[in-house]
């Protein structure tokens, strides 16, 4: 089509010049009386037809492939998460550990009920979320199996730090039909797991409306909520104000809970977060002043080539004849 | 941690007299300390309670009332005060909502609702408000994003 339309301006063009070698011509016998009346009409026609066929063709192809086709509509692509300023994702800050602290309370509170957090073990909460005795109180409180004892029977003992958090349901399965057929994630990687991440889980949590809009569908045992692909999801909502009651007396509302959550959830995702950002920083002031020596070197080593000068001095032409 | 704590680190452990705890310096031998005064002092004072105990609760019972109605008043106030958080997001929210920002998704939105609404009652609605509901909250949620977060901790 392109390239039709491409023929046509040439074609176009090509009477223009026709017209013009007429004119030429016109000027410089000026005897021909009969093409001189006609030539000026020609002219116009062909340019009004060459440009309606160019702008006809564009516009097909604007019809043709101009407008883009989505294939879902953007109720089931989900409301894209709104970006929040999370202080933990600037280049220099740590996580909030305070945060971490009532995150986990919330998540211990609220979402373990229905969620596992099954990469996270004991020994990793010390000293980041939770203090040594703690964390080790907390074990305590669940039975793990032994090893097999001198008769081969496995027995049950109470946690110890280097145990695992434990599942709310035995396996998937269970967790399905104790909820209506919808499994709930686990929650160790969710942060990363998700496009937007904290803000993802942040919305999610705090996006329910008060009621779905009006006209939309929501199925039987689902939930409306914007930013979950579909719109229609299994999880009801569970922070209302209140729910938790914050050890350091900060007020528990509804966003500051799911912040919480949200940044330990980050926490449990990348643990090294911390460690991390320190040693790249490191790493840059290490090898930048490394790169600045090594350039002083270069030069150093350099300098004698670099400022030597080269002087061409021609021999004295007292012995040679003259030119003529 | 500095570079002079990594030192007293190790003359510490190099140190004959020095103890090593895998955890936190154990505060028990004070607390042990003062739990046996305290029980001594408890046996002494038990005997005086015991004589004052026959006495006491006449004078009890004039204040029982009062402190009753105290407490009332006190958990009514801490009733009053669970109830305080409000979320700030949802205020923000429907400031921004009705802000001129937000004016013309609000337009459309309050718009389709009247529409689909009416449609409905009529009989079979054709459409849904989910994109015009979209459209608000976006707009809604990002102009209160930055003041959620100067209010939340």
């Amino acid at each position: 089509m392109l390239a039709r339309s491409c023929l046509r301006s040439t074609r176009a063009f090509a009477g223009l010049r026709n017209g013009a070698v007429h004119i030429s011509k016109r000027a410089a016998s000026s005897s021909s009386s009969g093409s001189a009346a006609e030539s000026p009409l020609r002219l116009n026609i062909a340019a009004a037809a060459a440009t309606t066929v160019a702008a006809g063709s564009i516009a097909w192809y604007y019809h043709l492939y101009g407008p883009t086709a989505d294939a879902s509509t953007p109720a089931e692509e989900g409301l894209h998460p709104t970006k929040y300023p999370w202080v933990h994702e600037q280049w220099f800050k740590s996580f909030d550990h305070q945060a971490l602290r009532r995150g986990f309370q919330v998540y211990r509170e609220v979402c373990a009920s229905c969620h596992s957090l099954s990469r996270v073990p004991y020994r990793t909460l010390v000293g980041s979320v939770l203090t040594v005795d703690e964390a080790k109180a907390l074990a305590e409180e669940n039975e793990y199996d032994t090893e097999p004892n001198d008769q081969g029977d496995i027995e049950k003992r109470p946690g110890k730090l280097s145990d695992y958090l434990p599942a709310p349901y035995a396996n998937d399965e269970a967790a399905r039909f104790a909820n209506n057929g919808a499994l709930p994630p686990d929650l160790s990687l969710i942060v990363k797991a998700r496009h937007g991440g904290c803000d993802y889980v942040f919305n999610l949590l705090t996006g329910y409306p008060d009621e779905p809009p009006a006209g939309a569908q929501v199925g039987e045992g689902l939930n409306f909520n914007p930013y979950f692909p579909g719109t229609g999801i299994a999880m009801a909502r569970v922070l209302f104000d209140g729910v938790v009651e914050y050890e350091d007396g900060t007020p528990a509302t509804t966003s500051q809970m799911a912040k919480d959550v949200t940044e330990f959830l980050n926490w449990a995702a990348e643990p090294e977060m911390d460690d991390r950002k320190r040693m790249g920083m490191k790493v840059l002031v290490v090898t930048s002043v490394l790169f600045a020596m090594s350039v002083w070197v270069k030069r150093y080593k350099w300098a004698w080539l670099k400022s030597r000068k080269i002087v061409y001095d021609p021999p004295k032409t007292n012995n040679i004849a003259p030119r003529r | 941690m500095g570079f002079w704590d990594t030192i007293t680190d190790l003359v510490e452990a190099a140190t004959p007299w020095a103890t090593a705890d895998a955890e936190a310096p154990a505060k028990d031998l004070p607390e042990e300390t003062t739990a046996d005064t305290t029980t001594k002092e408890e046996e002494s004072t038990k005997a005086e309670t015991e004589t004052a105990a026959t006495e006491e609760p006449a004078a009890e019972e004039e204040p029982a009332a009062e402190e009753e109605a105290e407490e009332e008043a006190e958990e009514e106030e801490e009733e009053e005060e669970e109830e305080e958080p409000v979320d700030p997001k949802e205020e923000l929210e429907e400031e921004c909502r009705n802000s001129k920002q937000c004016s013309p998704a609000k337009h459309h939105f309050d718009e389709c609702v009247e529409r689909v609404t009416s449609a409905e009652s009529e009989g079979g609605a054709k459409e849904d408000c989910v994109e015009e509901f979209f459209h608000l909250a976006h707009c809604a949620t990002q102009c209160a994003a930055p003041k959620l977060w100067s209010v939340l901790k």
